[in-house]
């Protein structure tokens, strides 16, 4: 054994240093103030104006709903054992979907808030099944939501009737769809680890106060992506179209549809946007009311996220077809032909 | 991304919805009621974020004692490397900080073209408020926008009201200045515009503005203007307007 530092020796033992992403962010922070100037004439545009003005709306309004849902998570992760959950939902899969699903009236808010809580119900060893029906309905089937419904169609109050339904004949037929078909492995594993954040012998507040910021600064990064991307489509999209498909009423249906995943906007305003198409059939306003709490690119992008692409790209689609022919049927049966 | 970087990025975002909500900015983005919530979650990112670093930091400091060495990455940096969605938190944290952009204005309008958006009448068939008897009453665009569609007895077609809103000047020649307010139920995404066209002597010095130029007109309503088939704009005829300062709440609930 020699003392003698040689250089060779010594660089396996000390490596170079690699650039952390503390210091990446220190750059960025840095050159965004330098560079300050020259980033805001190039938003100096009408139409990046609006789209800037647009995204910061979309997270602005949905931040305090995400912190809502990553709170409620952590509160699920640190106080609620397994065992509690169990006793509180039927044994049964089939049975605890729809119990599920209308739980979902006890989560005030947006659909940002949902994911993060049904994220942790499934590592608390609920059912995926369970878990997914409650992802679906909390946004759409609560209060405020069909409060706000009732006030956009004064003169429709089938209207609310029909949205609750519909939402809530989603998220079963999902989670039923889900027994029968869903696979385990189309989740991503890391999303249901259970967190094991903070020392173990940490106090259970450390338990919450970890989960919920881990879930904050993970679904918030997606968040902010659908948002974007809600911004570009809502720029790009001209609102002209869904006030010109009166008479057709597939087109009419699919159009509605498809904006409704676009635009994400928030399940609270939906009713009020729909509300404003003039000329338009109530069943299409409809398809827009259930499918946008359901799927919309916000919602993908944060289901991607929590859950891995894989189970994005089949649940998203599933769900856009079921929201729709649940939309369609609850449509008939509750409002006629109108 | 270390947790140290995720941490400053959460003080960022909420210090970001904290400045937003404490100037007043928020009410470019969205409703009033909103507030509140904007507080509470701005002090929870921020404290949750205090938590964790001090938590780090207690942490550090009893490693160092044990092992005497408390270099490296914290103990849960297993679970947390590759993700990089938490960058895209730095997006609106630029956007608040650095850009600030306006509240929606005349490029919006311009973008809705001749969508019809009809305010519902407040209470079904119930007659509309009487209005104030003396001065010349403010009323809101969405709400004489409103009376025009339903008729509310002729009284805004006599009586001279005072309307508040930006200017979009027309965009062929020959097509009426607007005077405008954006609407918004939840956030600016979900806007959309109600508008008036100008009219009369004093409407061509109005189109000269600048877009986005806040305006108090003071006139009355055109009998019959507001049909389905121009996109129920009612015409204002105008006696008299002068410029305003922007107001704080910038949007009609």
């Amino acid at each position: 054994m020699t003392t003698t530092a040689r250089p060779s020796s010594e660089r396996p033992v000390r490596p170079r240093r690699r650039i952390t992403s503390l210091e990446v962010l220190c750059g960025v922070l840095l050159a965004a103030v330098v560079l300050r100037g020259s980033l805001a004439s190039i938003l100096d545009v009408p139409s990046l104006r609006t789209g800037a003005t647009v995204f910061v709306a979309v997270c602005v309004q949905a931040m305090p709903f995400l912190v809502l849902g990553v709170l409620i998570s952590g509160l699920i992760a640190a106080f609620v054992p397994p065992a509690v959950l169990r006793r509180m939902l039927p044994g049964h899969t089939a049975a605890a979907v729809p119990v599920a699903g209308v739980a979902g009236v006890a989560l005030p808010g947006c659909e940002c808030a949902s994911v993060p809580v049904a994220r942790r119900l499934m590592q608390q060893g609920v059912k995926p099944a369970v878990a997914l029906a409650f992802l679906l309905a909390a946004p759409a089937v609560n209060p405020i939501v069909l409060v706000s419904t009732a006030v956009a169609f004064p003169a429709e109050p089938l209207m609310v009737l029909a949205r609750f339904l519909g939402s809530l004949l989603t998220a079963c037929a999902m989670g039923w769809l889900w027994m029968r078909v869903g696979k385990a492995g189309w989740i991503a594993e890391r999303a249901l680890r259970r967190f094991e954040g903070g020392r173990t012998t940490g106090s259970r507040w450390v338990m919450f106060a970890e989960s919920a910021r881990h879930d904050l600064v993970e679904a918030g990064g997606f968040l902010v992506l659908g948002g974007l991307t809600s911004a570009v489509f809502n720029v790009v999209v001209p609102t002209a179209w869904m006030h010109t498909l009166g008479g057709q009423f597939v087109l009419a249906v699919l159009i509605m549809a498809v904006l409704a995943v676009v635009l994400a906007l928030c399940s609270e305003a939906d009713a009020f946007v729909a509300a404003s198409m003039a000329g338009l059939p109530l069943i299409p306003k409809l398809v827009f009311l259930v499918v946008g709490p359901a799927v919309d690119v916000k919602l993908i992008a944060m289901q991607s996220g929590t859950f891995g692409r894989a189970f994005a790209a089949r649940f998203a689609p599933a769900t856009f077809v079921v929201a729709n022919a649940s939309a369609l049927l609850v449509g008939a049966i509750v409002l006629g032909g109108a | 991304m270390r947790r140290e970087t995720q941490n400053v990025l959460l003080v960022l975002l909420g210090g970001a919805l904290l400045k937003l909500a404490l100037t007043g900015a928020y009410l470019r983005y969205v409703k009033p009621s909103l507030l509140p919530w904007l507080v509470v979650a701005g002090v929870v990112m921020v404290l949750l974020a205090a938590f964790a670093i001090a938590h780090d930091i207690r942490r550090a400091g009893r490693d160092a004692n044990a092992i005497g060495d408390a270099a490296g990455e914290p103990e849960c940096a297993g679970h947390e490397h590759g993700s990089r969605s938490p960058w895209m938190l730095l997006l609106p944290v630029f956007a608040v900080f650095l850009v600030a952009p306006p509240a929606l204005g005349s490029d919006s309008v311009r973008r809705a073209g001749d969508v019809v958006s009809t305010p519902e009448r407040s209470g079904s068939g119930a007659m509309f408020e009487e209005l104030p008897q003396d001065g010349i009453p403010l009323l809101s665009v969405s709400e004489f926008v409103t009376r025009a569609v339903w008729g509310d007895d002729g009284v805004i077609e006599e009586r001279p009201v005072r309307l508040q809103g930006f200017v979009v000047p027309p965009e062929t020649p020959g097509a009426p200045v607007r005077l405008a307010r954006m609407r918004i139920s939840c956030c600016a995404a979900d806007a959309s515009p109600v508008r008036v066209d100008l009219a009369g002597r004093a409407a061509a010095r109005i189109a000269e503005l600048p877009a986005d130029t806040w305006i108090e007109a003071v006139g009355t309503l055109r009998a019959g203007t507001a049909t389905e088939a121009n996109g129920q704009v009612p015409t204002f005829e105008l006696v008299r307007a002068r410029t305003i300062p922007v107001p704080s709440k910038q949007y009609e609930y």
